[in-house]
């Protein structure tokens, strides 16, 4: 017995080695379900503390790839979110539109702004009806909130849109409580104000409507509100100086009022008159 | 004594998790670094063929019990790729990376010589599918293995080098 494990222990490396080699040989010849159960003991015994840690670190990545799904799921949630978010707002604006259309009597032809004017002042707009669809110069064009312009170029299936923030535009507004009458323009597309008489019932927060009067926009249409009064060195005349109601810069849907100008009946004659030396 | 376990045991956890998440990424064609043999390597030529025995015996054994080969047919390799580096240790060899690399290589054929001998022993294989093995898995797997571990040469070798420039 001595001499058997005084041969071990001198031979130990051959001994270990025909040792692990038999317990090698005798699982590979024994029967399958043989070595399903020892496969069985020796993860539930000797190979549980490993099972357990490699069954943390697949934990591990597992929750790798969930997290990364769940963030490409955010990601594309989130872009779905902010597309619904977006036909909330232009179903609102679309609502508030189409409010209007029941309030007014004229015909309204719904329209999409496709261009700005590319500069910092943007003067004009293009919008997507034209004559196509009945539009013609000088014809009014709103938002829910107000007045924005007029149409000065119809083309076929687009319109030029001439913005109140354009100087050269003037429009024909009066003051909704006193039914004062001005016109309001602007001289660097920020800056609104209505020249009144000194002694003209206007005070700052009155409502600025238009008047009717210049021929293109009906009578009614709100247009702004009075910020500020100035006196000025004139003392015949006072300056009120006004907020628009709509915002030009972020102007995405809008109405053409179908109504012809009011000039179009004296149209012939006016083109006479240019037309004469 | 407890430290060098631990730090072997966290150098072998750490390969196999390595192997099992990383290497997939760095496999060229389906061949990567087999890096569980390759810490059995470095183990063997530092503590000996004893201790390589026994611990490719295991290693094996844990590999078959988490891969679908047969029982023991792992072990059987790594237990014999053990004994084997482990006859080579440091005790009695010298320790250049170039001779190190050149058993690595050796270590692997031993391996997968047993490896797929028992497979095609087991399975009815014909004997020409060992020597395809070796030559078009075996091989490539050596190869890829021994430049990764040329990595950890590089951490003693590289900066002696550039020392000396």
């Amino acid at each position: 017995m001595q001499w058997i494990l005084r041969f071990f222990v001198v031979h130990r490396s051959l001994t270990s080695l025909f040792v692990a080699s038999l317990l090698c040989v005798l699982m590979l010849s024994s029967p399958p379900a043989r070595q399903q159960w020892i496969s069985r003991a020796l993860t539930m015994s000797v190979f549980y503390p490993f099972q357990f840690y490699f069954s943390q670190t697949e934990r591990i990545k597992n929750i790798y790839a969930e997290n990364r799904r769940l963030k490409e799921q955010v990601a594309f949630l989130s872009v779905k979110v902010a597309q619904l978010t977006e036909n909330v707002r232009e179903n609102e604006r679309l609502t508030d539109l189409l409010g209007i259309s029941s309030r007014f009597s004229f015909t309204l032809a719904p329209a999409r702004v496709v261009a700005r004017d590319p500069s910092y002042l943007s003067r004009s707009a293009i919008i997507d009806v034209g004559k196509n669809e009945g539009v013609a110069a000088y014809m009014p064009v709103i938002t829910s909130r107000g007045v924005a312009g007029k149409i000065v170029q119809a083309m076929g299936r687009m319109s030029l849109v001439q913005l109140l923030v354009d100087p050269a535009n003037r429009t024909g507004v009066m003051i909704g409580r006193s039914r004062e009458t001005g016109i309001l323009e602007t001289v660097n597309g920020s800056d609104f104000s209505i020249m009144f008489r000194a002694h003209a019932d206007v005070e700052v927060g009155d409502t600025i409507v238009t008047s009717g009067l210049g021929g293109i926009y009906p009578k009614g249409l709100l247009a702004g509100t009075v910020t500020k009064l100035e006196e000025g060195r004139d003392p015949i005349f006072k300056k009120a100086f006004v907020k628009l109601e709509v915002n030009l810069d972020r102007l995405e849907e809008v109405f053409v009022i179908k109504q012809p100008s009011q000039w179009a009946a004296f149209r012939d004659e006016l083109d006479s008159l240019e037309a004469a030396p | 004594m407890t430290s060098l376990i631990l730090k072997w045991l966290a150098a072998f956890a750490a390969a196999l998790v390595l192997q099992t998440s990383f290497v997939p990424v760095i496999s060229i064609a389906r061949v990567g670094p087999d890096l569980p043999l390759v810490v059995l390597f470095f183990f063997c030529i530092r503590h000996g063929m004893t201790l390589g025995i026994c611990v490719g015996f295991f290693l094996g054994l844990g590999l078959d019990l988490y891969s679908p080969s047969l029982l023991g047919q792992n072990a059987l390799a790594a237990t014999m790729a053990g004994a084997f580096a482990g006859f080579f240790n440091e005790r009695t060899m010298r320790t250049d990376p170039l001779v190190k690399s050149a058993l690595l290589l050796v270590v692997f054929i031993v391996h997968d010589s047993i490896f797929l001998a028992v497979q095609s022993l087991k399975l009815d294989g014909p004997v020409s599918a060992v020597f395809g093995g070796l030559l078009f898995h075996c091989l490539p797997r050596a190869l890829y293995s021994i430049a990764v571990a040329g990595l950890w040469y590089a951490r003693d070798f590289l900066p002696k080098r550039l020392a000396k420039r």
